[in-house]
């Protein structure tokens, strides 16, 4: 395997891992589901602008919420799919008891760092929602919709986290996907 | 502590906990908050969501979805292998016709598709085992593919311009248009090492190809067709002032989807969701690092560490010739280990000031950083097109990929030579297209 990224796996694991397994795929297809409908929106904006002459009101600033939105929400699927992009230098030097303990730190690490998010991301949405903030726009959509994709989002991911942090420690994932009889 | 220092700090700290293995986006929110809480106090952590949220919350960034999408669903038809096909049968009467067609068909490809490693996977599929038939050496079958999908991040669309021009809110199709002519420099050295080199190791009969048919040469071109009006379609809207970017990639999305649904018989739902799956996997990947990268950044300047070492390197009195060779070196260094989008994302608020201010064009310096992102995809450790071509020619070993990558990069050495004395390679045709930058 590649130095650098992670390979695609895409089967459900057994025990509750698996079952945060299905709830993030479930947060991937809302993703995709937002990145098309994003398309579609944006064609029907340069439909009515250029060929109906009409000015657009609320189609930019729905399609910036939705991409926000599509990749916050999307966060804990491509976790799952082990998407996001790593370095896995110092990983590959180590023997295989040392590989797995640093697995369990940088899990770790990243589900507290994700956890300090969820709480102040919760925080910045309460916020929104309990003061009434709109958008200042001609469309004023209230903030607490869009804004209530980061501590979903990030929720999300930190329940995968932990998923995968259990599936590293009891041994159902090899820690960081590194095949043990390379090297 | 003087933010000099903190910066060194800085530095060695980020190395250690991006090669821990940790994934780059966390990595980079991690390392940001902890300096944060040491030298700010707990209290700078309550703004990290909302800076994670405001960096993304920009219409800009839509592009990058939508030319993924595009790519992919080019990547997912047989439409790399009919390019490959279309420029094998044009060109077979020119000498070396396989290996300037496979390179040519890279740029190409990679001009719809704008991914490195999607350009390897399809070219290469198809064309290092013909090479190889035809008696061309290993290292020019893999080395021209290897080094003809880095062209992915150069020739536009690319994603990597894209993020150059929002980390550095420069003109993003200004940017488009400075990759171009790049770009065919590189094509031009990349086919005239490959001649050389077959040449060289005596394959010369493989330079001659077989001849087709004008019937076989024109009955392909239906195939080829409605991707490369695409491309010139978006090209077009972007520069003729129809459309925004992330407007026009939209458009071209849209109409890629609809040609390998139609004319490449995607309809099962099973493939369209490969190929949905994938652009959300890479889109979601790519727009995470560019929200943590706004963490990291906030971070910087929030510890005064970005305004200090610009003071400092402008102190220092150094020939700015002199200053842009380090800046290549750091570059190079850099794209050794990480991915393109993140050594813009972390590199470009830093050097860009240092850059503009020692008299350099931001839009030229765009196509060196990028020329610098495209050698460290085919060298180690982390060169995803030599794993990628690893994967597709398993029976040919990592080092003679490898080998046969190095001619490459030192034509990309002698590319950005060539920039540096000639910087209107990059800045002629934006100026001409565009009118001059401002």
């Amino acid at each position: 395997m590649a130095a650098g990224i992670h390979s695609t796996t895409s089967g459900i694991r057994p025990g509750w891992p698996g079952q945060i397994d299905r709830l993030s795929t479930l947060f991937g297809w809302i993703s995709a589901a937002m990145i098309v409908i994003s398309v579609m929106i944006t064609c029907q904006m340069i439909f009515v602008r250029a060929v109906l002459g009409q000015s657009t009101v609320w189609q930019t600033e729905l399609v910036t919420y939705l991409m926000v939105a599509a990749t916050l929400l999307g966060l804990p699927y491509v976790q799952k799919l082990r998407g996001h992009v790593n370095v896995d230098l110092i990983p590959l030097m180590l023997r295989r008891g040392p590989r797995k303990a640093l697995a369990i730190v940088t899990l770790s690490a990243s589900m507290l760092i994700i956890a300090v998010m969820v709480f102040y991301g919760f925080e910045f949405w309460h916020k929104a929602w309990a003061r009434n903030w709109k958008s200042e726009t001609i469309w004023a959509v209230r903030l607490w919709i869009p804004y209530a994709a980061v501590p979903a989002g990030l929720g999300m991911l930190f329940l995968q986290l932990a998923a995968d942090l259990w599936a590293t420690i009891n041994g159902t994932d090899k820690p960081f996907n590194i095949a043990e009889e390379k090297d | 502590m003087d933010p000099l220092t903190l910066g060194a700090l800085l530095a060695v700290i980020t190395v250690l906990v991006l090669f821990s293995g940790v994934s780059v986006a966390v990595g980079l929110i991690i390392v940001s908050a902890g300096f944060l809480v040491v030298f700010d106090g707990l209290r700078s952590l309550q703004l990290l969501p909302e800076i994670l949220f405001g960096k993304l919350d920009n219409f800009a960034l839509l592009s990058i979805p939508m030319f993924i999408i595009m790519g992919a669903s080019i990547a997912s038809t047989r439409a790399g292998a009919d390019l490959y096909e279309a420029l094998d049968r044009w060109l077979t009467r020119v000498p070396g016709g396989l290996v300037i067609s496979n390179l040519g068909a890279c740029a190409l490809f990679a001009a719809m598709s704008g991914s490195s490693p999607a350009t390897c996977a399809a070219i290469g599929k198809m064309g290092i085992p013909e090479m190889r038939k035809r008696g061309y050496p290993d290292t020019v079958a893999t080395g021209s593919i290897a080094a003809g999908g880095t062209l992915g991040i150069l020739i536009p669309p690319s994603v990597t311009m894209i993020v150059y021009g929002i980390a550095t809110e420069t003109s993003i199709g200004r940017l488009f248009l400075a990759g171009v002519v790049p770009g065919l420099l590189l094509v031009a050295l990349f086919m005239a090492w490959s001649l050389y080199d077959t040449w060289r190791k005596g394959s010369a009969d493989a330079i001659a190809g077989r001849s087709y048919s004008w019937r076989e040469r024109f009955e392909i071109m239906p195939r080829v067709l409605p991707f490369l009006l695409i491309i010139m379609g978006v090209l077009y809207a972007m520069y003729g002032g129809l459309a925004t970017p992330s407007e026009t990639a939209a458009v071209g999305a849209l109409l890629c989807m609809v040609i390998a649904i139609i004319i490449y018989r995607l309809w099962s739902p099973r493939l369209l969701w490969d190929v949905l799956r994938d652009s959300t996997r890479e889109s979601v990947m790519i727009l995470f690092i560019i929200g943590a990268a706004g963490v990291f950044s906030y971070m910087l300047s929030s510890l005064f560490i970005t305004q200090s070492i610009a003071e400092w390197i402008g102190t220092l009195d150094v020939n700015p010739w002199v200053l842009m060779f380090f800046i290549n070196i750091f570059l190079l260094v850099a794209g050794f280990f990480l991915p393109p989008v993140a050594v813009i994302l972390m590199a470009a608020p830093i050097l860009l000031p240092i850059v503009t201010n020692a008299g350099f064009d931001p839009y030229w310096f765009a196509v060196i950083l990028t020329i610098n992102m495209e050698i460290g995809l085919i060298t180690p450790p982390v060169g995803l097109n030599l794993y990628v071509i690893n994967g597709i020619a398993p029976e040919i070993s990592l080092r003679t990929i490898l080998v046969g990558s190095m001619p490459f990069v030192a034509c990309m050495v002698v590319a950005i030579l060539l920039l540096c004395f000639f910087p209107g390679l990059a800045t002629w045709l934006p100026d001409m297209i565009m009118g001059p930058a401002v």
